[in-house]
């Protein structure tokens, strides 16, 4: 005699509320697929890379674009996919003819050469000015980084 | 006539040869025994380096000292730890308890002894040997783009692949054609087996391609986020789902309350788990709608995990007094409601706005120690319950110890992960309102903290079970089981 000891099933029927239960579910993820059919991914943050800056010190929009889409909460979040303002929050296309918001334009007049990556920084000379929300990147990026992220953000048309 | 001897003055040769038992018995259950203890071995490894990335967090540190061998140098930080506690994690303990599960159940389904016994007995010793080696070299060797599933030398990689194989190969030989009529425990491991292995080959490929034609860092690194997801939704949720299958009805001494619910688990999750890990492809290259099918996948794995959960509660009906002790049951009760919220939780997380507020945060860490350490582990904890006994002859330590393992691993899971699962929501409402990264960290100690004590109490539990199969393995009770392909003196007890 050999060991074979099968498990038996009390029912092969499959309950109603089963069927239910699982259209009903796929009905949702079907609805959530229909509203999210377009839109652009972030980039993304390769694993151990964080983007340097270019030895010569010189800032790169392309690394610049790669700092953004490792930013933590990630400028999309609340800038849009692209980049492009989502309400309330502003766009950031055409930061390469100045301050994008109203709340900064004095501190832009004030500071014209780096005005754009104190503020992202969340540097001391931007106490004062209501940030509406937005985060400090001070401490996750370097002055060279900030650089380059100001250099692909000038890129956005 | 009696000879009266001294006892102090026999020596060693008047004495009988005393007998020795080998480490792993060459029996039919040798192979599941080879991995069910390579698994507690692992267990109390990957906690013990858990505690270490939780707690490199509260005092951040950093070494490098060189090896003086060909320029390469040990170096400790963050990245490294973290890579070695997910590999020490998910291969160490729960692939080998995985295997160790296979190889208990496929016999015992089929009716047959495991086929290649030999060779499944050198895939237990091929696969650790590959995993020790590889999670060495993950503090030597440059990790790459690579996410931590993927980060080991392709050596190690290739190594982990053959093993894997072997022992596909080895269920598929014993399952033979029966696997078509066969119960749908099987049917999960099989898929799952299959997955693992193509998974793990595609790794290694990947490591060898590199090596030669340098591919580019983002195709690696998309490669490796996409099979580090499906090694969790493809291997781990499938072995996980043909253990609590497998081991509910055998605890409760009672039939699968629907054959259909299983059949339609089985389909939902096989047709979800490979595109779910679509959703991790995230970047300007891929496809906006590429990645939002995979989180739409994600967020459906709920059903298989519901439709489980639902059939496996119906077919303890009556046993209710069994979740109450420290038996398989219990372990496998835990598993379930673990399994049901780290389905919710991940649905949830793949929503897209969740998903940027909370990415890169500890609520991703969190999520990820209730999958691990709660769903797949308590599964493990389950099969391991019930089968060691089985496999050893022996009766399983109910004491303090087998308490001791439930309730610690059970609180501690439950702890950190809420812990770390609490500190991303703080992180990320914390970003969202502006707050300076100092303030945040100093923030984030509160939950933190908890966490390493949390994943202090799983390290106990791990080491409580090491203890507890030590202690079967020595002096535990003898009890008669079958041995599965052979004549039965005891017939009851699968």
């Amino acid at each position: 005699m050999t060991v074979h000891t099968p498990i038996e099933t009390r029912s092969s029927g499959l309950p109603r509320w089963a069927i239910l239960l699982t259209l009903f579910v796929f009905l949702v993820g079907g609805v959530y697929l229909a509203a999210n059919l377009v839109g652009e991914n972030p980039p993304l943050a390769i694993p151990g890379e964080s983007a340097e800056a270019p030895v010569d010190g010189s800032p790169d929009p392309a690394v610049g674009e790669a700092l953004v889409g490792q930013a933590t909460p990630q400028c999309s979040s609340c800038h849009g996919a692209d980049l492009g303002g989502s309400d309330p929050f502003p766009s950031l296309h055409g930061v390469e003819e100045g301050a994008v918001s109203e709340n900064l334009q004095d501190f832009a007049a004030e500071y014209p050469d780096n005005w754009a990556q104190l503020w992202i920084a969340g540097a001391p000379e931007t106490e004062g000015i209501d940030r509406l929300g937005m985060p400090a990147f001070g401490d996750q990026f370097s002055p060279q980084q900030l650089d380059s992220i100001v250099a692909y953000l000038k890129t956005l048309p | 006539m009696t000879l009266n001897r001294n006892p102090k003055k026999s020596r060693p040769y008047d004495e009988p040869p005393k007998r020795r038992r080998r480490l792993i018995p060459d029996g039919a259950d040798s192979t599941a025994i080879g991995f069910f203890v390579a698994s507690a071995v692992w267990l109390a490894v990957a906690t013990v380096i858990g505690a270490l990335a939780i707690g490199i967090r509260l005092i951040p540190f950093e070494l490098s000292f060189p090896l003086g061998l060909f320029d390469l140098s040990f170096e400790f930080g963050t990245r490294r730890v973290d890579a070695a506690f997910i590999n020490a994690t998910v291969y160490g303990w729960l692939t080998n308890a995985g295997f160790a599960a296979v190889a208990f159940m496929t016999p015992r389904l089929f009716g047959r002894p495991l086929a290649g016994i030999k060779l499944a007995n050198l895939g237990v010793a091929f696969w650790n040997m590959s995993l020790a080696g590889g999670i060495a070299g993950l503090y030597v060797f440059d990790l790459g783009p690579n996410a931590a599933l993927s980060a080991m030398l392709w050596l190690f990689e290739g190594g982990l692949a053959t093993a894997a194989l072997i022992v596909t190969g080895s269920f598929l030989a014993t399952a033979g054609a029966s696997i078509r009529s066969g119960y749908v425990s099987a049917w999960f491991a099989g898929v799952a087996l299959l997955g693992l292995a193509g998974l793990l080959g595609l790794n290694a490929t990947i490591g060898l391609a590199d090596l030669f034609i340098e591919l580019p860092a983002l195709t690696v690194a998309l490669a490796s986020v996409f099979v580090e997801r499906a090694l969790m939704t493809i291997w781990l949720l499938g072995i996980t789902y043909a253990i609590l299958h497998y081991v509910v009805p055998r605890a409760t001494g009672q039939p699968l309350a629907s054959g259909g619910l299983a059949i339609l688990t089985w389909l939902t999750w096989l047709a979800l788990a490979p595109v779910s890990a679509l959703a991790t492809l995230q970047d300007t290259s891929v496809p906006f709608t590429f990645t939002t099918i995979g989180s739409v996948a994600t967020i459906l794995l709920l059903v298989p995990a519901a439709l489980a959960f639902a059939n496996l509660v119906q077919s303890m009906q009556g046993r209710w007094t069994l979740l109450f002790g420290t038996g398989t049951l219990a372990f496998a009760a835990i598993s379930l409601a673990f399994l049901l919220a780290t389905s919710l939780l991940e649905a949830i997380g793949s929503l897209r706005t969740v998903d940027q507020a909370l990415g890169g945060t500890d609520w991703v860490r969190g999520v990820f120690l209730w999958a691990a350490y709660g769903a797949f582990s308590f599964a493990a904890f389950a099969i391991a319950e019930h089968a060691m006994p089985r496999v050893l002859r022996r009766a399983w330590g109910a004491g303090p110890l087998a308490s001791g393992q439930l309730w610690l691993a059970f609180a501690g899971t439950t702890l950190a992960g809420l812990a770390l699962m609490g500190g991303g929501l703080a992180e990320g409402s914390l970003r969202a309102a502006g707050t300076a990264p100092d303030a945040i960290d100093a923030a984030l100690l509160l939950y933190r903290v908890p966490a390493f004590v949390g994943f202090g109490m799983v390290a106990l539990a791990g080491l409580a079970m090491l203890v507890n199969l030590f202690l079967m393995y020595t002096s535990g009770e003898p009890v008669e089981y079958a041995i599965p392909g052979q004549a039965a003196p005891a017939a009851a007890g699968h």
